[in-house]
């Protein structure tokens, strides 16, 4: 199978409220096929995480140039409800700082159900407490009675993860999902993630700092500096044999988690 | 269990905070200048002597120690007796019940309408932030804050009365209706509102929560009535709560412009004749009705917001 | 941003602009004026604007422009005198408590919170009322609440910044509590309480001109805003521009000040 997931070309986004001039992501394109991991490194600032959201269209981001095409529809040119629609199972998302993506003060439980009626999917708690276990929330039922700031972030990151896996979407988007777990329940995610793709062909759009977990998971990487992609390839390629100045500096500053 | 024994710590800090009002509102009354025996036997007409001031003082034991008549005071306040008019010897306690009822009505009135105007307008342009319909809704939420309410009432007189003949001009510039006060209140009151709940939901909009929900496909309608508004009302009752000072106030003016037999006009009454008990009743009964209010307010806010328990 | 930023200034440099204005015609006031504000003539009983009297007159053939004008003065005066002693006492008062804390703070600060359990306005009348009126007893009325947060906001500050390195080095060189206090706690939290007092100068000329409206402010024959509405609305139908005008100038006065406060508080928020 090799369907074409996403497609971006010429991509350049700003934020709202800044200068025109002030672009964010510049000239950014590639492609995502399904039972792809993309993983895209960058220091923060380097329009990585903006790059997520304009897939999403969301926080504010401007479209100076260019187009994004998800299932091969122009994502520009869809209406607010029409997106919103293909949120959750279509196209999911692991926000950064996902412990704040919760209301905070409303129990998990409405939430969960709140969200699975958008996606019209059944609130199954059988399910919902398998999909914890996988990732090590064992204590599920009390979880779901909790509210989310009566739980530490990396619960609610976790949770967080859980929605996404739960929706089996077709491509998921993970903004530095792992940023506030611990290596080895990082580990377990990454491991979960890989797993997803392989067992639903899922395509992983991921966004990190963190060139291990890239050299760890990623069929393709793409290195962005200052809002250009300055580099982009198959993994094995770019992780052996970087073209770029700045890519040869990352590669060496960040200690590599061996397989 | 933890919760029970906040509650109950702050209904004991309410209390003291209760009775501390009543004794600085008694020595309001108490350190007044000027003599209101006297005002009153020259306006009856007495020759005053010396000895007739002092008589007149002794009978209405107003020579006792300040703390003996605190405590009388103060006890007879519990039970509704607030003391007897110093202009007529009536008790006061009926009269300033009968005209809080009054005020009551037209202060609840004008609160309606200032919620019914801004909860919606203040939603609106927060969702709709930066549309010309935003800027129409700030702009005139800034020109009803800015205006004092006697004014609107006055030019609301002018309006209708006057130019559009809607309502009738009585000879006093009087009419009880309801509804001209009632929009006087409500204007000023409205505008405020309408910018704090704007705010309000605009910096609930600006949370993470709200990206969150929407990437996992929540519906709008949801994002806004299940979440969000759910999140800002027990600020929303907090502003609210603080702007019932602000109304009473208000009410004071209202009242004595359009002859509304409220509590206001009462007070107004009470301070051209020096009658010093029925505006300490007055300030009194204001007080506790404010302090109790945002106290309540409060309460709701936590059981709502769980998280500002601490 | 930078730009946005810009375009705010430009909005503060004009409301400033237009604030002084309405500050400058108050203070020049009795030089503007064409007419003696208080001199009565009964001849010119509530005379529609003319050229002679642009405002018209009122019911005792007073020039309502020169009124107005003089009002401006009375209102400006007091508001800015009320809004400046209250924010004296209050900074004063909030850096102390902030600086020494203690049993001192500890009474200051519930004095504070018991000011502020009261609504402002039903003391203000009250208090106005029991002082038979007058300026100065409005001024004292809406006084007595008024400093309570401004000593609230300079103690929040001194406290943010009692621990910062120069307060301890100018400790090490021997300076005393007070030397601190004025020297370098005071330079360093004066901005943000000065513009918590640009935004209460709308509101104070409000409370003010409401109590004069009750009676409880400026004592005939002198002009003020509240006052001369309060005594033109009896004949509005006959001589609507003795309300109509003092009105103008309200509005319009409160909405330049307010305006004032909302972009510097907007400028302010944008860093």
């Amino acid at each position: 199978m090799s369907e074409t997931v996403l497609e971006i070309k010429d991509l350049s986004v700003r934020y709202e409220d800044c200068d025109v001039e002030d672009l964010q992501v510049m000239d950014v394109s590639f492609e995502m096929k399904k039972g792809e991991i993309l993983c895209i490194v960058g220091e923060s600032g380097s329009g990585k995480s903006t790059l997520i959201k304009a897939i999403h269209g969301m926080d504010r981001t401007r479209v100076v140039n260019g187009t994004i095409e998800a299932f091969g529809k122009d994502m520009s040119g869809l209406s607010k409800k029409d997106r919103r629609t293909l949120m959750g199972t279509d196209i999911g998302l692991i926000p950064q700082n996902p412990y704040s993506s919760f209301n905070p003060i409303r129990r998990y439980e409405v939430q969960f159900k709140e969200a699975l009626s958008a996606q019209k999917m059944e609130y199954d708690k059988e399910k919902i407490l398998s999909v914890f276990e996988k990732i090590g929330l064992h204590d599920g039922e009390r979880i779901l009675k909790c509210r989310p700031y009566e739980l530490s972030g990396g619960m609610n990151q976790r949770i967080a993860i859980a929605v996404a896996f739960l929706f089996e979407p077709d491509l998921l988007m993970c903004d530095e999902p792992t940023s506030a777990l611990d290596v080895t329940t990082a580990g377990m995610v990454v491991d979960e993630l890989v797993k997803m793709k392989e067992e639903q062909n899922t395509a992983i759009l991921m966004v990190t700092h963190h060139l291990g977990i890239a050299a760890r998971m990623a069929d393709h990487i793409g290195i962005m500096k200052n809002g250009r992609m300055i580099e982009y390839g198959p993994a094995k390629q770019i992780l052996k044999n970087p073209q770029e100045e700045y890519s040869r500096k990352l590669m060496e500053d960040v200690p590599r988690l061996k397989r | 269990m933890n919760v029970k024994k906040q509650i109950l710590k702050k209904i004991i800090e309410l209390i003291i905070l209760l009775v501390v009002l009543s004794f600085l509102t008694f020595m309001l009354m108490y350190l007044a200048p000027g003599d209101p025996v006297e005002k009153k036997l020259s306006a009856q007409g007495t020759a005053i002597s010396q000895e007739v001031l002092e008589a007149e003082r002794e009978r209405l034991g107003l020579n006792r120690p300040v703390l003996v008549r605190y405590a009388e005071w103060f006890a007879g306040v519990l039970h509704g007796d607030f003391g007897v008019s110093m202009t007529d010897e009536m008790p006061v306690g009926p009269r300033l019940a009968a005209g809080l009822s009054n005020t009551m009505v037209l202060a609840l009135s004008s609160l309606i309408v200032a919620l019914i105007v801004s909860i919606p307008l203040g939603i609106l342009s927060a969702v709709k932030q930066n549309s010309i319909l935003d800027h129409i809704v700030k702009l005139l939420s800034f020109i009803g804050n800015a205006l004092p309410n006697f004014l609107i009432s006055v030019l609301m007189m002018y309006l209708f009365c006057i130019v559009f003949r809607v309502f009738p001009v009585v000879a006093n510039n009087s009419f009880n209706g309801l509804f001209l006060p009632a929009i006087s209140l409500a204007i000023p009151m409205a505008g405020r509102f309408t910018r704090q709940i704007r705010a309000e939901i605009i910096s609930q909009l600006d949370s993470d929560y709200v990206t969150g929900l929407r990437t996992r496909g929540v519906k709008e309608k949801d994002v806004l009535l299940r979440n969000v508004f759910h999140n800002a009302s027990p600020h929303i009752f907090t502003i609210i709560a603080l702007q019932i000072g602000t109304l009473m106030g208000g009410s004071v003016i209202i009242e004595n412009i359009f002859r509304w037999p409220g509590i206001g006009r009462l007070v107004m009454e009470a301070i051209n004749g020096r009658d010093y008990t029925t505006i300490s009743g007055f300030v009194l009964i204001m007080g506790t009705i404010y302090v109790v209010i945002n106290f309540l307010s409060d309460l709701l806010q936590q059981s709502m917001d769980p998280r500002s328990i601490s | 941003m930078s730009k946005r930023k810009k375009r705010q200034k430009i909005k503060i440099i004009i409301a400033t602009i237009f604030a002084l204005i309405v500050v400058v015609v108050g203070a020049l006031a009795n030089f503007i004026a064409p007419h003696d504000p208080n001199a009565t003539n009964a001849m010119l009983m509530r005379k529609a604007p003319s050229a002679e009297y642009l405002f018209g007159t009122d019911n005792m053939g007073r020039c309502v422009l020169s009124r107005v004008l003089d009002g401006a003065r009375i209102t400006l005066a007091s508001t800015f005198l009320l809004v400046a002693i209250s924010f004296l006492v209050g900074i004063i008062i909030g850096m102390l408590c902030g600086y020494y804390g203690g049993i001192v703070d500890t009474i200051l600060m519930r004095i504070a919170d018991l000011m502020l359990a009261f609504p402002q306005m039903v003391v203000a009348i009250a208090v106005a009322g029991i002082l038979g009126g007058g300026i100065f007893g409005a001024m004292i009325a809406l006084g007595i609440t008024m400093w309570t947060g401004f000593a609230r906001l300079a103690r929040s500050h001194t406290l943010s910044i009692k621990n910062e390195p120069y307060i301890t080095a100018a400790k090490l060189n021997g300076k005393n509590g007070m030397q601190i206090i004025f020297g370098h706690i005071f330079p360093n939290i004066v901005e943000n309480v000065l513009v918590n007092a640009l935004t209460q100068i709308g509101t104070t000329m409000i409370g003010l001109a409401g109590l004069s409206f009750l009676g409880l402010g400026v004592t005939a024959p002198q002009a003020e805003w509240g006052s001369m509405i309060s005594e033109g609305r009896a004949y509005l139908q006959l001589a609507p521009w003795v309300v109509i005008f003092p009105a103008i100038a309200i509005i319009i006065t409160i909405i330049i000040f307010n305006y004032l406060g909302d972009v510097v508080m907007e400028y302010r928020r944008m860093d």
